[in-house]
């Protein structure tokens, strides 16, 4: 638990010393290789376990986008203040140690989960990045926040593709009605939404970098908000 | 000839795409929030959802009948948008990078048709068995439940199972099989799996029997989309590292 801890402290002091985010990431990857080692399988079941991994994929996918961003100082802030803030949430979520129930001992389980906190992660980097830019208006930023929700949008459609399958083998249907897929299509259309207004010259700028950061306040609903208010074969 | 101008600029235009999709998202958002609320779709998954919708109010199926609308209309317009770029753009030089949109569209179109054809001649059908069970599955065919193995840990979890059947035409066994966790039973069409378990008083299963005829066409779908997305993110990352090599 504390190794799960760990991580907190420097993210928030990596705000004054960048170096301290690689050293919050390295604890966090040690704490999910543990926890994984500890329970024989992905630790990617309930909120403690996929906040962790949506903070630690937070970070990851922020690095790249380094060399382009040096002169944007705030985005690293940002990420690091986001990645705390689900590092605290996750601490405070009950953990799943029970064994997993067979439905789940799949790897299309997996790859429908790990894709789509990729994705969430992906799509929080992009919210960030469209704040920046309606601050500093650098076209930059709206032209990284494209590039964040383009992978994004293609981890998160594997993600239901994978989904599907699983669904398919495990229920016999591809779809089910219930308000978690309900709300996974209001967060897909959401973002194709995003792609295609880009496209238009009076959506692009403000406007698209608008979508984009309401596309992850409908994330957060999806992943945390459906899960906690309502029933649904996410549910386990 | 003028209402034909009309419709086919509609349908040409990529506004008319962006504007269905604002209307799709407030239809699914409306029925995120009356779903929860009304036990009618408890049943929803009993039948096929084009029946499930004929036999329910309208007060709580008005957004369901809205979005099939929306996408109908959203799948038009996607394909004369398709058909017109291609058209367009046939000479240009990055062909694939111009074309992969279009093969992300045609992906979707496929994934709506399964979910058509599956709306529309869906089946399913539940029973409780217990071993020895013979459940009569299509026509003459009958499926019984040989034996049925439920792993269970010592702190009372269920850690796995397994369920031996056969399927028997006039007294002879056409065909053995065991269902296990994501692995249903598939014969002639229809798949056979297990829903639910009880390991006391006694051993038994809920039992799903279902046909969902899109389910292939969903998958191809899935496949033409993913090709087409990925196809675009390389491309598009290719050539801004060219343009950024000459910035």
């Amino acid at each position: 638990m504390l190794l799960a801890f760990a991580a907190f402290p420097f993210y928030l002091f990596s705000l004054w010393k960048r170096p301290l985010l690689y050293v919050g990431l390295a604890l966090q990857i040690a704490y999910i290789i543990s926890r994984g080692l500890t329970l024989g399988r992905l630790p990617l079941v309930g909120p403690h376990d996929t906040l962790t991994f949506l903070s630690a994929s937070m970070i990851a996918f922020s690095l790249p986008f380094h060399r382009r961003l040096r002169e944007h100082l705030q985005y690293y802030s940002w990420i690091a203040l986001l990645a705390a803030l689900f590092t605290v949430f996750a601490l405070v979520a009950k953990q799943h140690n029970t064994p997993l129930p067979p439905v789940l001992k799949t790897l299309w389980f997996e790859l429908h989960v790990v894709l789509a906190f990729l994705s969430y992660a992906l799509f929080g980097i992009a919210a960030v990045l469209g704040a920046l830019y309606l601050k500093r208006h650098d076209s930059l930023l709206e032209s990284m926040q494209y590039r964040s929700i383009l992978i994004g949008y293609c981890f998160f459609s594997l993600s239901m593709i994978f989904g599907g399958i699983w669904a398919y083998l495990a229920w016999g249907t591809y779809w089910l009605w219930t308000p978690k897929e309900l709300w996974t299509s209001i967060l897909w259309l959401f973002y194709s939404l995003y792609l295609h207004a880009r496209l238009r010259q009076e959506w692009m700028g403000r406007p698209s970098a608008i979508i984009g950061i309401a596309g992850f306040a409908v994330v957060l609903f999806t992943y945390l908000g459906v899960s906690l208010l309502m029933k649904s074969s996410h549910s386990f | 000839m003028m209402i034909g101008k009309q419709l086919l600029s509609f349908l040409l235009s990529l506004r008319t795409a962006i504007w269905l999709l604002c209307l799709l998202i407030i239809m699914l958002f409306a029925g995120a929030v009356i779903m929860p609320s009304h036990q009618e779709f408890q049943s929803i998954h009993a039948m096929p959802l084009f029946e499930w919708m004929n036999v329910q109010a309208s007060g709580i199926t008005w957004w369901l009948w809205a979005s099939v609308i929306i996408l109908v209309l959203l799948s038009a317009n996607t394909l004369f948008c398709s058909i017109e770029s291609i058209i367009k753009k046939r000479k240009a030089t990055q062909w694939l990078l111009l074309i992969s949109p279009q093969i992300v569209h045609i992906g979707f179109i496929f994934i709506l048709l399964a979910h058509l054809l599956s709306s529309l001649e869906g089946f399913k059908g539940n029973a409780v068995a217990q071993e020895g069970t013979a459940l009569e599955i299509a026509g003459s065919t009958v499926m019984r439940i040989k034996s049925i193995d439920l792993q269970i840990d010592p702190r009372g979890y269920l850690t796995g199972w397994s369920v031996d059947v056969e399927y028997l035409a006039d007294g002879a066994v056409m065909q053995q099989d065991r269902l296990l966790p994501n692995k249903p039973s598939l014969y002639k069409g229809f798949n056979i799996h297990v829903k639910d378990l009880q390991a006391y008083p006694f051993k038994a299963i809920l039992l799903e029997v279902s046909r969902e005829p899109g389910a292939l066409w969903a998958l191809a779908g899935g496949i033409i989309f993913m090709a087409g997305t990925i196809t675009l993110i390389v491309l598009k990352s290719r050539r801004s590292e060219r343009l950024s090599e000459y910035i």
